[in-house]
């Protein structure tokens, strides 16, 4: 067989990614150089292409029985969508995503989104920012938009077993309301119905309990110690 | 895909029913293990649920990413379990002796056809063999110049030549 022609080196690296034989060190650079050089990812999903059919030859084995409820069990609600939303909504108005390391490597990862507003909306957008009252650092983020009457929470807590986190409203009249559990690390779109869209106007404080799995055994008050506060204003 | 990345639970178990066994059949020839298996196609389900928005139809077919996660997925967790995982004996192995390196590779030497197939079988075996090696156990250029005891540099010339050797035979 003849020689045939080299790789250029760029081209051979692609085809090193590809095929995994590139040292730890050297596989992350090439992925991050895969995440900001547009060329260079086609050259890797070029040499991903290629070589996949060697694929094609590996039998087909049926999953074992239960393998999709497990899986469907275990799919977060919609939080890809929620997060961009989020991400959307308040860009560089709240600072405090790189507390979180996961979310922060998570965003950095996708290309900026731009959302447009609908023009005529007349309720402002709401956010809020629930620290820790001992560490005074940022434990749960929340933006609420009365458009669309959904309450976005992203939950900057560390895993936690053992307990939920309940999510609260406070309105003016000092009595709690529970709006939902928020496991820690994700991002949920909780929807709010039309007796509890009202409680969230700008000086409304939100609050996250420590409670028992499935919440706090009295619906009118968190039952255990509270993780976080912060109040809603306009964005 | 469009579907699932909007969120649609649906789509992803459409997508489940038509491409798991495929998947499952990759976790589990690279891992062998029946609960690695499982638990790495579930990784793949969950990765494609949340990533559904990058997969890109110019480039790739929806088969061919969803294999290559799920390969990747494997391989990342086969090298997770350590060099233990692969506490063969080293010493004795000779170049020359390709049944020592990656039985697994070349038992799927017969599977695949086509093209890239016989483009592979027209290297040297020895060639072959590391290529193969490489992409069903995620064996670095290191791991591979341990298994087949020859100078790192060496391997590294062998598998860009051999996939120079590739592209130009898949182009002919």
């Amino acid at each position: 067989m003849s020689e045939g022609p080299e790789l250029s080196d760029i081209e051979a690296l692609a085809a090193e990614h590809a095929l995994g034989v590139l040292s730890g060190p050297e596989r992350a650079a090439a992925e991050a150089r895969v995440a900001r050089d547009p060329a260079f990812a086609a050259l890797v999903a070029g040499w991903r292409e290629r070589l996949s059919p060697l694929l094609d030859g590996v039998p087909e084995v049926a999953p074992p029985p239960g393998a999709w409820e497990r899986i469907a069990r275990a799919l977060p609600a919609n939080d890809n969508r929620a997060l961009r939303f989020w991400r959307g909504m308040t860009a560089g108005a709240v600072g405090v995503a790189a507390a979180s390391l996961a979310v922060a490597i998570f965003l950095a990862n996708r290309p900026p989104v731009l959302v447009q507003t609908p023009p005529g909306q007349a309720a402002p957008l709401l956010n809020a920012s629930l620290t820790s009252q001992a560490s005074g650092r940022p434990m749960f983020i929340a933006a609420y938009d009365p458009a669309r009457k959904a309450l976005i929470v992203t939950s900057l807590m560390p895993a936690d077993p053992g307990h939920a986190h309940e999510l609260w409203v406070i309105p003016a009249d000092g009595k709690p309301h529970p709006l939902g559990l928020v496991a820690p690390g994700t991002s949920k779109a909780m929807p709010m119905p039309g007796t509890m869209a009202p409680m969230l106007q700008p000086g409304a404080t939100l609050a996250v309990s420590i409670e028992p799995p499935g919440g706090s055994p009295n619906k009118h008050a968190p039952s255990g110690p509270i993780a976080a506060v912060g109040k809603l204003a306009e964005i | 895909m469009a579907r699932i990345a909007a969120g649609d639970r649906e789509a992803l178990r459409q997508l489940y029913q038509a491409t798991s066994a495929k998947l499952f059949g990759v976790a589990l020839r690279i891992l062998s293990d029946r609960e690695d298996a499982q638990d790495v196609l579930q990784e793949v389900y969950l990765t494609v649920w949340r990533r559904a928005d990058r997969f890109d139809e110019a480039r790739a077919s929806v088969m061919t990413w969803v294999s290559a996660i799920a390969r990747n997925r494997a391989i990342d967790r086969l090298r997770a379990r350590g060099p233990l995982a692969r506490a063969e004996p080293v010493e004795g192995l000779e170049i020359a002796d390709e049944g020592a390196l990656g039985a697994e590779a070349l038992l799927s030497a017969a599977d695949d056809s086509g093209r890239l197939g016989a483009c592979l079988s027209e290297l040297d075996k020895r060639t072959e063999t590391a290529i193969r090696t490489a992409f069903f156990e995620g064996l670095t250029y290191e791991a591979l110049a341990r298994r087949m005891d020859a100078p790192l540099g060496t391997v590294k010339s062998w598998i860009r030549r051999g996939l120079a050797r590739l592209k130009g035979c898949l182009e002919r």
